[in-house]
């Protein structure tokens, strides 16, 4: 995904085209449409009617999209994101391991929000033997649209990410103002899950009886003053009701009532009175005034149309009436709120069908956007990659990543040899415009709007996620030709996930474009993959130390020599840089590691010249230099805290305290045994360390001290130290 | 807006309950005020507007509706909208009209505000509520910023004429350096309902102004460093080697200069010009020609600046550091007269200067108003001006006396809206800036206009701009109320003010989502101080009521017997506050004991600790997560070195709570 981030700023080929149909939709209501970029003939650049979807039309096109997506052979598929890193050193790192890759990706999907989803079906039309396109555009906004879903709705803005998303015009009045929101599949269990809940309560507590709501005490006089004349009027109210029980509404509208809030209307075939104009407070008062004056007056609360409340005072015959009046009342509420729930799920109706229809899901590096769809619109990304491999493929059984597809067939890779393998730049290779010659092209691609319709439809633009899903397919359908896969064969509403020539590349994909690993969705495993070229030797975990908190002037390159004085020149396979306050070291043999750490800790606790001289002193300079093992590193990435500074989050997620218990033993000085223990090993460490250092020393002449030197005074001090122990 | 087309008949039953309600709280106000400052009856009474004002017909005539509407409506449609556009003429008319002013309105507008727990609650102490807002500011972003200096007009005093700016801000890398913002927080609501207001994100993301804080420009300024001109400062002594450097490249300059200075021959032939600046090896700058000198130590630099300034009056040396900032060449830029020169040292400085204002952006405003020295007038302000300080000063310190001290530093007083109005007795109730205007309104009789001199066409209204200018009213009918004047001058023998008086003391905001709500009746009124030795939290109940963990409790300690209360604070945690420390630190003790007494307790799973624990909660950041988690892990920490720190333990429960700043600083 980062790949595909940078490699997409390629330079522009062609010119943003302006959103002239969309702004004159929608520069009625907003200040400013979106600039249109470049000035030129924008439409004629990519001339691709991009169908626009929000909040307004979704209801139609989903049912449009249905209809397509069934008769497509397969369907291409693109997210735009608020951002993609939360903080620099959560990017994936070609050295990282699965797991670890693994989280720094869902940390990506959990924090950001998706703002846009592109869905393009692609349909085989054997009367023109060409692919009929349908792009759609769909602006997302994570809105709250449920009043008792307690989720933050909190997202992240990758700042560049948004200023990259300018660049390209997306219109952020659109997505903020008419995006879809959604509900996931487990939020939608839990909202439906807490409205029975709801419901079964407010059933078994019989009305009006019920103590919902404390008594108000009546502390002003305001307060007993308002009580009583409610008192008298809902008493003057009823008794007129009775009086004339089958009057109609222009009488009682015209009693002397009539002009004030007690306007009587009729509410579920009973007389009722509309509480207009009344404060929360005053509203509690005549709530009170009912449940304890007038047993036949029932208080009732229902929801109109966009969510505004209506208060009701209504009129019972009878208790069993009353009974049956606030059955009907609940379950009024229960239907318009499951209704609710229903409209909440919003965009999700668009992966829900795509999930049903079981078509040949299409995306260009695709693993983060469809761990964005996971976590968005099925539930909680699961903690493995393993999980989430399979829980994915549960919902898109077959999915193909084009990039994947560049690299890993010979045929493509040959034809694909030194270019860059972006979207947008794949797609202009292999796909030619209208203007150069068709000859080149071996699959015809034509979109197809609804004439009807026009003015949802926008020209599309790179970057949109509707014209990016919409390149990636027909990036695809080429790709499909170099396969030797013959669409004239291709029956319509054919599913191409079914095709043999496919079936070794479908559910294939790199989780980045630097892990130099392929994912099977199928099955969830993770092997190497052949055709990439690795930058570092093979990482082995076990070898690997963390380093960080150390001085801020030190380089990676400082570090690795101050480490190479001590364990040798050889010792460091190699030394990556996290960012600017912590590194990876990777050490040639797996015992160095607890060296390492043994070493260091012994040099925080000795406060002598020994550990100032100490060639490792420069990277333990300031006292706050902390090390760990790649495990911890592990968990670091884990955490949901996310602080600029590698070393700030590594602070935040395991203080100081916990991780050097050593050092506090030998503080307390009570653990006597476990003291000799580690001193003795600690002894052996350095003499091993010795004869390295005694290697290098030969090698640096000019070098005052020699690292003999000091490893001869840090062993000395040992020897006298354990015996001073040895003593007490 | 109070609604006057309501039933009447409802108007007058309420206007009942408000004057039995009036006479007491003026009653009470009048006490307080007495006490407080020692102020007369007269003036209070007569800016009062008597019971008269219940009447709608006599208040209407009083302040007839169709004004106000205009004034509302002239007020809201004028604020000037600034982006990168128009930002560098904008920031010179704002330095003039902020000159004019006496008072500084201060507004923005935020991707978010924290949830939860993350709010300040009651039971935060002000190091808690600091702690809170830091964690606010630096997760959050704001968009919109609104200016408006403001005067009360000398000859009528209820005429305010008020300068609104709205900035649009964004974070954007101008620099290409990481900063100022890698990545900020929102919360939809926030931005759906600016999306409602009519905010234009578009305009704001395109074209917002970007800004460096002083920190970070100083960073910036290491990373980042473009020639400039420099001084050359006397030299002390020259060795042998300074000598033969001086001479090399004064000669090599001089015969460079004699290809440009002596009197052409002939007209300019293009193909010998060419020749010429290939064989002397100059270049241009600009139209003019220019030839670099390498150096390698800032003793050259030196030597090359003393030789030009001595010898050459027609060149001008401009130092060329490298990516680290380390000099690197010297070039030399030949002028054809000295009128030249200067035009040359002109354009040089102003490219410095366009280039330290790319450096600030937005934070010019800011320094402005740092600058400018007059009192800022703000909503919220601990929330505003962590903010502000964390974007445009610098990353916020780790407690409150730091922050406080550093924020003097640069606004050396800032009013808290919020708390100059609970200065008056009855309004102390008020929810927001909205229920106090209407208050007013209603209850008092301050006429206040805002007149807005400029006027230009490309006004739209916004959220923010309407805030600020609420700010403004409401500032100035309190201060023509509490007879507070920009300099404290005695008029007639009456009592003044100073706005020094009510500066620097805080009000954390409660409010989540600012409403239109005027209904000030719910919060009650009963503030008392309570200590946080009395505070317990409890955790481990699941989806229950108050009400119900309250009846539960009783029957599982004998502490529950007495008297507490009990508060939810979010779905995972609750607050006890008990009316002695001796029986929160009795069920404390009980339960560290383990003591039989509770096993009821714990085989509920209910879990308690001390206010310590909320604090290091706090202090250490757990904000990802539910209250109840926050303090288990806290508390499960082993204790680090004494908690004790600075501030009070005091908290004010029930109440809006109020930070006394002056607690804080001695100075």
């Amino acid at each position: 995904m980062q790949c595909r981030r940078r490699l997409r700023l390629a330079p522009l080929l062609r010119a943003p085209p302006p959103s002239i149909l969309l702004s004159r939709l929608l520069s009625s209501s907003y200040p400013s449409p979106p600039p249109s970029g470049g000035g030129g003939d924008g439409a004629a650049a990519s001339g691709v009617a991009v169908k626009q979807v929000t909040r307004g039309n979704l209801a139609e096109a989903v049912e449009e999209l249905r209809a397509r997506v069934r008769d497509a052979a397969f369907v291409g598929l693109d997210l735009e994101m608020s951002g993609v890193t939360s903080a620099p050193w959560r990017d994936t790192f070609e050295l990282d391991r699965a797991d670890v890759r693994y989280l720094k990706l869902r940390d990506s999907a959990q924090r950001f929000a998706a703002l846009q989803l592109g869905v393009c079906p692609f349909r085989w039309d054997p009367a023109k033997s060409a692919f009929v396109a349908h792009p759609h555009n769909f602006f997302i906004f994570p809105r709250k649209e449920l009043p008792y879903d307690s989720s933050s709705h909190e997202f992240l803005c990758q700042t560049s990410s948004i200023d990259f998303l300018a660049k390209y015009q997306f219109d952020f009045n659109t997505c903020f103002h008419e995006g879809i929101s959604y509900l996931s599949r487990a939020q939608e269990e839990e909202a439906l899950q807490k409205l029975n809940v709801l419901h079964h309560d407010a059933i078994s507590v019989s009305p009006n009886t019920s103590e919902e709501g404390e008594d108000v005490p009546l502390k002003s006089t305001a307060d007993l003053l308002f009580t009583e004349r409610m008192k008298i009027r809902f008493n003057e109210w009823r008794d007129a009701i009775r009086s004339n029980s089958r009057v109609d509404n222009n009488l009682l509208g015209s009693n002397k009532f009539g002009t004030d809030q007690f306007q009587t209307v009729f509410f579920k075939m009973r007389p009722a009175v509309t509480l207009n104009g009344f404060t929360s407070h005053q509203l509690k008062l005549i709530q009170q005034v009912l449940r304890k004056n007038f047993k036949d007056l029932m208080y009732v609360c229902t929801f109109g149309e966009d969510d505004t409340s209506e208060k009701r005072v209504v009129y019972t015959d009878n208790s069993d009436d009353s009974i049956l009046l606030m059955k009907d009342v609940q379950q009024d509420l229960l239907t318009s709120r499951k209704a609710k729930v229903e409209s909440a799920i919003g965009i999700r109706h668009v992966i829900d069908l795509l999930a049903s229809e079981r078509k040949l899901i299409v995306g260009h590096s695709c693993f983060l956007d469809i761990a964005q769809v996971y976590s968005k619109f099925i539930g909680p990304l699961p903690s493995s990659m393993k999980d989430f491999s399979l829980g994915i493929n549960k919902v898109f059984p077959h999915i193909a990543d084009t990039r994947h597809l560049m690299s890993a067939n010979d045929a493509v890779q040959y034809l694909m040899r030194q270019k860059s393998k972006s979207l947008s730049s794949a797609f202009s290779f292999l796909c030619p415009t209208a203007a150069e010659s068709f000859t080149r092209t071996p699959v015809k691609i034509e979109v197809e709007a609804d004439e009807t319709t026009l003015s949802c439809f926008a020209s599309g633009a790179k970057h949109e996620a509707g014209y990016d899903a919409f390149m990636t397919g027909s990036v695809f359908a080429q790709l499909c030709a170099h396969l030797d896969i013959n669409f004239e064969h291709l029956t319509p509403k054919e599913n191409l996930a079914k095709n043999n020539k496919l079936q070794k590349y479908i559910n294939h994909l790199s989780p980045s474009f630097n892990s130099g690993t392929v994912l099977d969705l199928s099955t969830g495993t993770e092997r190497p993959d052949t055709g990439y070229k690795s930058r570092y030797p093979a990482a082995v975990y076990d070898n690997v130390v963390l380093i960080w908190g150390f001085q801020s002037e030190l380089r990676a390159k400082d570090i690795k020599d101050s480490i190479c004085k001590v364990f040798g020149p050889a010792s460091v396979t190699t030394i990556f840089s996290i960012d600017r306050t912590a590194v990876l070291v990777q050490f040639s043999k797996q015992e160095s590691v607890n060296d390492f750490l043994d070493l260091k800790a012994t040099l925080e606790r000795t406060d002598s010249a020994i550990s100032v001289l100490h060639p490792l002193s420069t990277i333990l300079q300031g006292g706050k230099t902390r090390a760990a093992n790649y495990e911890t590193y592990r968990d670091i990435c884990n955490s949901s805290v996310s602080k600029y500074f590698f070393a700030d989050q590594a602070e935040a997620v395991c203080p100081a305290s916990n991780t050097e218990p050593k050092c506090e033993n030998l503080d307390a000085g009570d653990a006597l045994g476990r003291n000799d223990g580690t001193l003795d090993e600690t002894k052996n460490a350095s003499v091993r360390r010795g004869e390295g250092a005694k290697y290098t020393s030969k090698n640096r002449d000019n070098s005052d001290i020699s690292c003999q030197d000091i490893l001869d005074v840090l062993q000395d001090g040992k020897t006298l130290f354990s015996k001073r122990i040895n003593q007490t | 807006m109070w609604r006057r087309t309501a039933d009447l008949q409802a108007v007058a039953c309420k206007r009942r309950d408000e004057e039995a309600r009036m006479a007491r709280a003026k009653r009470k106000r009048r006490e307080e005020r007495d006490t407080a400052h020692g102020l007369d009856h007269a003036r209070i009474v007569g800016t009062l507007l008597h019971d008269t004002a219940f009447s709608p017909g006599r208040a209407q005539l009083l302040i007839p509706p169709p004004m106000a509407a205009t004034r509302a409506a002239a007020a809201a449609a004028s604020a000037k909208q600034v982006t990168r556009k128009n930002f560098p003429e904008s920031l010179r008319e704002l330095a003039a009209h902020m000159k004019e002013c006496d008072y500084v309105a201060v507004a923005a507008l935020k991707t978010g505000a924290p949830t939860g727990w993350r709010r300040a609650l009651p039971v935060d102490t002000a190091e808690t509520a600091y702690l809170k807002a830091k964690f606010a500011a630096e997760s959050f972003q704001p968009l919109h910023i609104a200016v408006c200096p403001f005067r009360v007009d000398a000859t009528s005093r209820s005429t305010v004429v008020a300068y609104p700016y709205n900035f649009h801000l964004f974070p954007r890398d101008e620099l290409h350096v990481g900063m100022p913002s890698y990545s900020f927080s929102c919360q939809s609501s926030y931005l759906s309902s600016m999306a409602r207001d009519g905010f234009d994100f578009n305009m704001c993301i395109y074209d917002g102004i970007s800004y460096l804080s002083r920190v970070q420009e100083s960073l910036a300024r290491q990373k980042i460093v473009i020639p400039h001109l420099r001084q050359p400062s006397p030299s002390p002594s020259t060795s042998v080697a300074d000598s033969v450097f001086t001479t090399r490249i004064k000669s090599r300059i001089q015969h460079w200069r004699k290809g440009y200075a002596e009197p052409r021959k002939k007209a300019d032939d293009s193909l010998v010009n060419s020749l010429r600046k290939l064989i002397l090896g100059g270049e241009s700058y600009g139209s003019r020609p220019s030839m670099s000198v390498d150096v390698c130590s800032d003793r050259q630099v030196q030597l090359v600046l003393e030789i030009i300034g001595h010898t050459f009056d027609d060149l001008v040396p401009l130092v060329i550091p490298d990516k680290s900032g380390v000099a690197r060449a010297v070039r030399v830029i030949f002028t054809s007269s000295a009128e030249d020169k200067n035009l040359l040292l002109m354009d040089i400085r102003k490219l410095e200067d366009e280039h330290s204002f790319k450096f600030r952006g937005f934070r010019e405003v800011v320094d402005l108003l740092s600058s400018s020295q007059k009192p800022i007038i703000s909503y919220n302000c601990l929330s505003d001006l962590t903010m502000i300080h964390t974007k445009f000063i610098g990353p916020l310190p780790p407690n409150m006396h730091e922050f406080m001290c550093s924020l003097r530093m640069v606004f050396s007083s800032v009013v808290d809206i919020g708390h100059l109005w609970r200065e008056i007795g009855p309004l102390r109730k008020a929810k927001n800036i909205q229920a106090a205007l209407s208050y007013l309104q209603r209850q008092y009789f301050v006429p206040m206009e805002i007149e807005i001199p400029q006027q230009d066409g490309t006004n739209s209204v916004t959220k923010g701009g309407e805030n600020v200018l609420r700010i403004t009213k409401l500032f100035a009918k309190l201060s023509k109320l509490l007879n507070i004047s920009p300099k404290c001058q005695s008029q007639s023998g009456e009592q003044c003010y100073s706005v020094e008086d009510y500066c620097n003391i805080f009000y954390p905001g409660c409010m989540a989502e600012e409403s239109d709500d005027v209904d000030c009746t719910n919060e009650s009124d009963t503030t008392r101080t309570v200590n946080t030795d009395c505070v317990l939290f409890l955790w481990g109940f699941s989806g229950i009521s108050a009400k119900e963990l309250r009846s539960r409790l009783t029957r599982l300690h004998h502490v529950f017997l007495k008297d507490f209360e009990l508060r939810l604070l979010d779905k995972t945690c609750s607050a006890l506050i008990f009316r002695s420390s001796d029986a929160a630190a009795g069920l404390l003790r009980d339960i560290s004991s383990e003591s039989p007494s509770l096993n009821d307790f714990f085989s509920e799973g209910l879990k308690a600790a001390g206010f310590d624990v909320y604090r290091k909660a706090c202090r250490s950041g757990l904000w990802d997560s539910d209250l109840a988690e926050a303090l288990e892990s806290a508390s499960s920490e082993p204790a680090t070195s004494t908690l004790s720190g600075h501030g009070s333990s005091e908290i004010y429960w029930n109440s809006s709570l109020k930070l006394d700043l002056k607690e804080y600083l001695e100075c």
